[in-house]
């Protein structure tokens, strides 16, 4: 979808809806899902990724273009794990609100089905076989890619941090800095300019994406994916900082590969949790929105 | 002919002779050995209850139902009656069920549907077993809330006086003073990760402090044995007697740096750890009725998993690296059919 066409979708449906909707800029839209959950419209677009002279693994930076998407606007939390009906390994089980961890890569990919199921839609991974292949023609929801999740927390900055320096990330984010060594509520730290929450801090986030450290010197331009792989349990991608994170770890261009755990009884990465995203047409949107 | 001539073959024949006499040993104790050893096994597409003499020998399937799966077998003190688990249906529809039967694999009784890990107090007459967390299948093995003792004559469960507090608990044992249950607990209760004592008829809770997994108390005495990670076996002296049991002296008794070592069992006596040992993977849902994830939980297929057992009067750390096949352990099992969760069938009393 274009973006011109984009805005005019969002500026029609934003004039004819209900009270779940809300303007946040001219090109996003936050939104309810049909389990109540609050996402973000993320319009296509494009955007430089990576970070130019900076750490091997984000350099070059380079063009990427994306579609649309919807992605949540918190972290994963214990009660949507609890709604879900699945086991919440989480280390801090004193709020409901605070974002799931320790999660395996797995069990995130696993949690986007059963909400794919709640919300009728199809689910994106295909259970029934080894390593729970991708279904690319589905509409059910599922982990970010590498370049989606970077998209959504520059948010249309090309700085560090999408809201300036460093100095502020104390107002956006739990970090080593703040976070007293835990996690904490989703959304008590400022949205990003999109409207989406703890991007740079609390929980690092799961993508979809295998994690090569030379990938950005390849990557295409229109939707990358990550590498392919023939390794059975190779790294993944987590994004954004966590509870442990020190500044520099919450920069948007900050990359790492992590264990998946997939192979572990117990997965003990009390800083990895996940948010979802899922693709969207314009009737989709339009649909979700009434 | 020189004795300096003589000497090589000398030595070469002594070493021979010992390694042989050691070989010996070991596996003609445990041929000597009157109990058994039940576990599970995927066989021709299925899940089933295998069982052998103690040396492996005269292995025969126990269950032999090609169109249920049964795993994680565990076996009443007088050696009558063993309970297990009972997986239906496939995928997300799986059931999965605790079940117990005569030692001859007759006389089938379902305790209940959704459950986990069942084991037998030390009177062999009631069964503690795990409710599923909810309904829905998941493959995880701490995927449980509450604790259930079933009552083996009556046939009903009655909960534990602490159950609605119980969550997140796997691999329960009793003691064989019936006082307490040794489980893992994850992310639950409280915890992020322990391994804990429950008082069997109270509300005591005990952290032992100890870091790893699936625990197992001596049958016939204050030891416990666990893992203390993936390729770490542990024993130590508890006492089990005492209100407030606390871990003693511990001994790291098996290390295997390669493959995964899991599911230590004490023999009835308490000569033997059996444990399933084979390398690491997440299942093969290639093969029906398996389930991707950690290839040492219940109904995840474990290529090349095969039964070991170790003699714990072995006063040295029994490394694989270095470790004489034969004289320091010996492998029960050979197939590596997913062969994982061993439990020692007491002779009849």
């Amino acid at each position: 979808m274009k973006l011109p066409t984009l805005l005019l979708v969002a500026t029609l449906c934003l004039s004819s809806c209900g009270k779940e909707t809300k303007k946040t800029t001219q090109s996003t839209i936050e939104l309810k899902t049909g389990s109540g959950i609050e996402v973000v419209y993320v319009p296509a677009g494009t955007f430089m990724m990576g970070k130019e002279n900076g750490a091997d693994d984000e350099s070059p930076a380079h063009k990427v273009s994306l579609a649309g998407f919807i992605m949540d606007k918190f972290e994963v939390t214990h009660d949507m794990f609890i709604e879900a009906e699945l086991p919440n390994p989480s280390h801090w089980q004193d709020d409901p609100k605070k974002p799931v961890e320790q999660i395996r890569w797995q069990e995130a990919r696993a949690y986007c089905n059963e909400r794919s199921i709640m919300e009728e839609l199809d689910p994106y991974y295909d259970e029934t076989k080894p390593g729970f292949p991708i279904i690319e023609t589905a509409n059910g929801y599922r982990l970010p890619t590498e370049a989606e999740w970077e998209y959504a927390a520059r948010s249309g900055k090309d700085s560090d941090y999408s809201f300036g320096s460093s100095r502020q990330l104390k107002l956006h984010s739990w970090f080593e800095g703040n976070s007293g060594k835990r996690t904490h509520r989703v959304g008590t730290k400022k949205a990003n300019d999109w409207g989406i929450h703890d991007l740079y801090g609390n929980v690092s986030e799961w993508c979809e994406d295998v994690y090569d450290p030379q990938y950005y010197k390849n990557s295409p331009e229109l939707s990358p994916a990550g590498p392919e792989t023939k390794s059975s349990d190779p790294k993944r991608v987590i994004r954004g900082g966590s509870w442990k994170s020190s500044s520099a770890m919450c920069r948007v261009s900050f990359r790492r590969g992590e264990r998946t755990g997939d192979t572990d009884a117990c997965f003990f990465t009390d800083y990895c949790g996940f948010r979802c995203v899922r693709n969207i047409s314009k009737e989709q949107l339009n649909e979700l929105i009434k | 002919m020189k004795l300096t001539k003589l000497l090589p073959s000398i030595v070469l024949t002594t070493i021979c002779c010992s390694s042989s006499n050691s070989f010996g040993t070991l596996k003609s104790k445990l041929e000597q050995n009157t109990h058994e050893i039940v576990h599970e096994a995927y066989h021709d597409g299925n899940w089933e209850l295998f069982i052998s003499s103690a040396d492996g020998s005269e292995q025969k399937n126990l269950t032999n139902t090609p169109k249920i799966n049964e795993l994680y077998p565990q076996c009443s003190s007088d050696g009558s009656k063993i309970c297990f688990l009972v997986d239906t249906g496939t995928g997300r529809n799986t059931i999965r069920s605790a079940w117990v039967m005569s030692r001859d694999g007759t006389d089938r009784v379902k305790i209940s549907d959704h459950a986990r890990q069942p084991c037998w107090a030390p009177d062999s007459k009631k069964i503690v077993w795990l409710p599923q967390e909810y309904k829905k299948w998941n493959v995880v093995d701490y995927y449980s809330k509450g604790l259930m003792f079933y009552d083996v004559s009556t046939k009903e469960s009655t909960p534990h006086p602490i159950s609605d507090k119980i969550r997140h608990l796997y691999n329960p044992s009793f003691s064989s003073n019936g006082k307490w249950i040794a489980a893992t607990v994850h992310a639950g209760m409280g915890f992020n990760h322990a391994i804990l004592l429950i008082e069997a008829n109270g509300s005591k809770i005990i952290n032992l402090g100890i870091s790893g997994c699936r625990p197992c108390l001596k049958p016939n005495g204050n030891q416990i044995t666990w893992g203390s990670g993936d390729h770490t076996i542990e024993v130590a002296d508890i006492d089990l007697d005492s209100d407030n049991p606390k871990v003693g002296k511990r001994r790291l008794m098996i290390r295997d740096k390669v493959n995964k070592i899991y599911h230590s069992e004490w023999s009835p006596e308490g000569k033997y750890i059996t444990f399933s040992r084979g390398p690491n993977g997440k299942g093969d849902l290639s093969k029906p009725s398996t389930y991707q994830g950690a290839c040492e939980m219940v109904g995840v297929f474990a290529k090349g998993w095969n039964i070991f057992s170790v003699p714990t009067t072995n006063s040295k750390e029994i490394d694989f690296e270095t470790a004489s096949p034969g004289k320091d352990y010996y492998q029960v099992s050979k197939d590596g059919l997913s062969y994982k969760e061993a439990d020692w069938l007491h002779q009849t009393k």
